[in-house]
């Protein structure tokens, strides 16, 4: 594969240091690539350290040692506004409850990442529009997220998420509170936009899900067990440690 | 940007209507009363101004001197300038004119009515040293006062009282059963400083005063002389060289004190406005701890909004929300919120002091003090005590705020 590497994770760890003196040990020495283009499942028991790890990918968080690399930059040495910025751009979020804002329209949630790379109000109604017709949410712009369906907000966050053409989008159990049908709408749809080179990345705790990527990461206790394709995955070939 | 930031402030306050009118509440009240304390403080002080102004300001007053036994002031000594010093000051160079009065309070009666009434004795010349104006009729002149004519000026009190609609000019009235012609009547003063009725008044010349209505003991002493300097800036030289020409006529020796007083009307207005000033600065400073209660309101609201967007703020940062951003935002949602609560409250302020002022029969400035002060306080108050809470949006760790539920 001639893909260029988006993510490169060199033997992050992640220790949180709690009020009284005591740490816990979260992410040991993890170490993975992920290139453009790719569609990874992180999986895990609960407590792993899956959102601790995406966190650091999505560069709300730093690591406490190693180095995380992400489209060539050493995010250790950006400070909180070119994070910001690297969020905004080159990023897209997408929340286990989506995070929509209740009491604005879906057309001020989708085009809220625009407001900070400084886009006028008519283009960001207007891409707000467009986004939505690609998440299948014609005609929505103009309702409160509160009359919708979760399977709908759902892919108001991921239209949302679109609005900067980021290369890759971070979802934490992005199905883990939709019922197994909506759960299928929202992954081919992440299926769908995996196709168009949309770097995706996911945590889930569901088999079903998992399947509809290509790559499957396991993290059990802060350690990586388990980095290959989903489809060859049995548990018989984690690593012990 | 900032109208971008300014819009998402709106939205927020908008979508929370009650607790936002609430708190702008506070600050409305608190712009409110500064506004109608300093309106109140500032129509006071041109009360006092123009009530000065119609005296004269270029005035010299000189009284009998002020007793001093022990160290304590013991009242008013003896009048001791003469009608012949007044005439004599008229003499001295930058001098207008001089005047004086001889003061009597008596019964006015005309026909079945009758009015307690201030009389003074003076010269023609009082007019132009007190400002007076005639309305109707002529002023007595010196040829009257050396004949001790019995010649009335009235003021409009006792015209009202006395005559009603009619025309009082040419009507003989009587005081202490003594009869004197009314020849003018005075144009209308309004209250005095103390609330005394200035136009209830009655001018005759000074030795009509003194032969008719018997009022002092020494006649041919003045209660109170004028001298009305030619202008304001000549009045402390005017004062002295009063002063030299008084002890030379009253052959006082170096070393004895005057057995007269001098003062001067600009000191004493500088005086009443001093005390009248600190006088509504006072006021606008309790008004003031209103708008402090009202800036704890908004800082209180502020710090609830901040705990319970906590998730907004987390997902706003997750999304690129640089923290200057949210920090302005939250920053700007204060400052609208007392910038809309001053704004209303000196609309409410102006509006209240203007009706207070025609009810009490006060002209109330509208002062560029009041906006002054609403737009300070509106900046100041929302900078203040929304930059505490913006600053704790601010630091919020995006991961922290994605987590609290
Ligand atoms: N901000 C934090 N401060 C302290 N401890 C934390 C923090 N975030 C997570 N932890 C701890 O780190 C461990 C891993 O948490 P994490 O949320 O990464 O697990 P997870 O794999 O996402 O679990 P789940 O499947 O339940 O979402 C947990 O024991 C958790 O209590
Ligand atoms: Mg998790």
């Amino acid at each position: 594969m001639a893909e260029k590497t988006v993510i490169d994770v060199q033997h992050v760890c992640k220790t949180y240091f709690m009020e009284g003196g005591t740490s816990q040990s979260v992410l040991k020495d993890i170490n993975f690539q992920i290139k453009s283009g790719e569609f990874v499942a992180i999986m895990g028991p609960s407590g792993s350290g899956k959102s601790t790890l995406m966190n650091i990918l999505g560069c709300l968080d730093k690591p406490t040692s190693g180095k995380y690399i992400l489209e060539g930059y050493d995010i250790a040495s950006k400070d909180d506004k070119e994070l910001a910025v690297i969020r905004g751009k080159t990023i897209g979020f997408v929340f286990q409850n989506f995070n929509l804002m209740m009491k604005r329209t879906i057309a001020d949630n989708v085009s809220l990442p625009l407001i900070y790379q400084k886009v006028g109000e008519t283009e960001r109604y207007n891409r707000a529009v467009e986004m939505l017709k690609k998440v299948n949410l014609i005609g929505y712009q103009d309702r409160p997220p509160s009359q919708i369906s979760g399977g709908m907000q759902q892919r108001v966050a991921i239209a949302r998420a679109l609005i900067n053409n980021p290369a890759i989008i971070f979802a934490d159990e992005p199905t883990g509170n939709l019922d197994s049908k909506t759960s299928d709408e929202i992954m081919e749809l992440f299926t769908f936009l995996n196709k168009q080179g949309i770097t995706i990345v996911l945590v889930t705790h569901e088999d079903d899900v998992a399947d509809y990527a290509t790559r499957m990461i396991k993290i059990s206790d802060g350690h990586k067990v388990y980095d290959g394709l989903r489809k060859e995955y049995s548990k018989e070939k984690e690593i012990k440690c | 940007m900032l109208t971008a930031i300014i819009k998402e402030a709106w939205i927020s306050i908008a979508s929370y209507k009650l607790r936002t009118f609430l708190t702008m509440l506070g600050i409305m009240i608190g712009v409110a009363a500064v506004v109608m304390m300093v309106s109140a403080g500032q129509a006071v002080q041109n009360r006092i101004t123009d009530t000065f102004a119609s005296m004269g300001s270029n005035l010299i007053l000189i009284g009998p001197a002020e007793l001093v036994t022990g160290g304590v002031r013991g009242g008013r000594g003896l009048p001791s300038v003469t009608v012949a010093d007044v005439a004599a000051l008229k003499t001295l160079k930058d001098v207008e004119t001089t005047s004086y009065l001889m003061n009597a309070a008596v019964q006015a009666v005309y026909g079945s009515r009758n009015y307690g009434v201030s009389v003074k004795g003076t010269n023609p010349d009082y007019l132009a040293v007190n400002n007076w104006e005639i309305e109707d009729g002529i002023m007595f002149t010196e040829k009257d006062v050396r004949a001790a004519k019995p010649y009335a000026v009235i003021g409009q009190t006792v015209v009202d009282e006395l005559f009603g609609l009619q025309n009082p000019i040419g009507k003989t009235i009587r005081l202490k059963g003594k009869p004197f012609t009314v020849i003018g009547t005075l144009r209308e003063k309004g209250d005095g400083l103390m609330g005394d009725d200035q136009d209830n008044i009655i001018l005759m010349p000074s030795t009509t005063v003194r032969q008719r209505l018997a009022g002092s003991p020494r006649p041919q002493y003045t209660g109170i002389a004028f001298v009305k300097a030619t202008s304001e800036d000549k009045m402390e030289l005017v004062a002295k060289r009063v002063e030299y020409m008084l002890r030379t006529r009253h052959r006082l020796k170096d070393g004895v004190k005057n057995d007269f007083t001098v003062r001067l009307m600009t000191e004493m207005v500088e005086k009443v406005r001093s005390v009248g000033f600190v006088l509504s600065a006072l006021l606008a400073a309790i008004a003031s701890i209103s708008l402090i209660v009202g800036s704890i309101g908004i800082m209180n609201m502020m710090l609830v909004s901040v705990t319970e967007r906590t998730r907004e703020i987390g997902t706003r940062k997750a999304l690129g929300a640089p923290n200057s951003w949210i920090m302005m935002q939250f920053l700007a949602e204060s400052v609208l919120i007392s910038f809309i609560g001053s704004f209303v409250g000196m609309v409410f302020g102006i509006a209240f002091s203007q009706l207070g002022g025609h009810l009490f029969g006060y002209e109330v400035p509208i002062s560029i003090w009041s906006v002054i002060v609403s737009v300070t306080v509106a900046v100041v108050v929302g900078i203040v005590s929304g930059l505490m809470p913006a600053l704790k949006a601010m630091r919020l760790n995006p991961i922290d705020a994605l987590r609290y539920q």
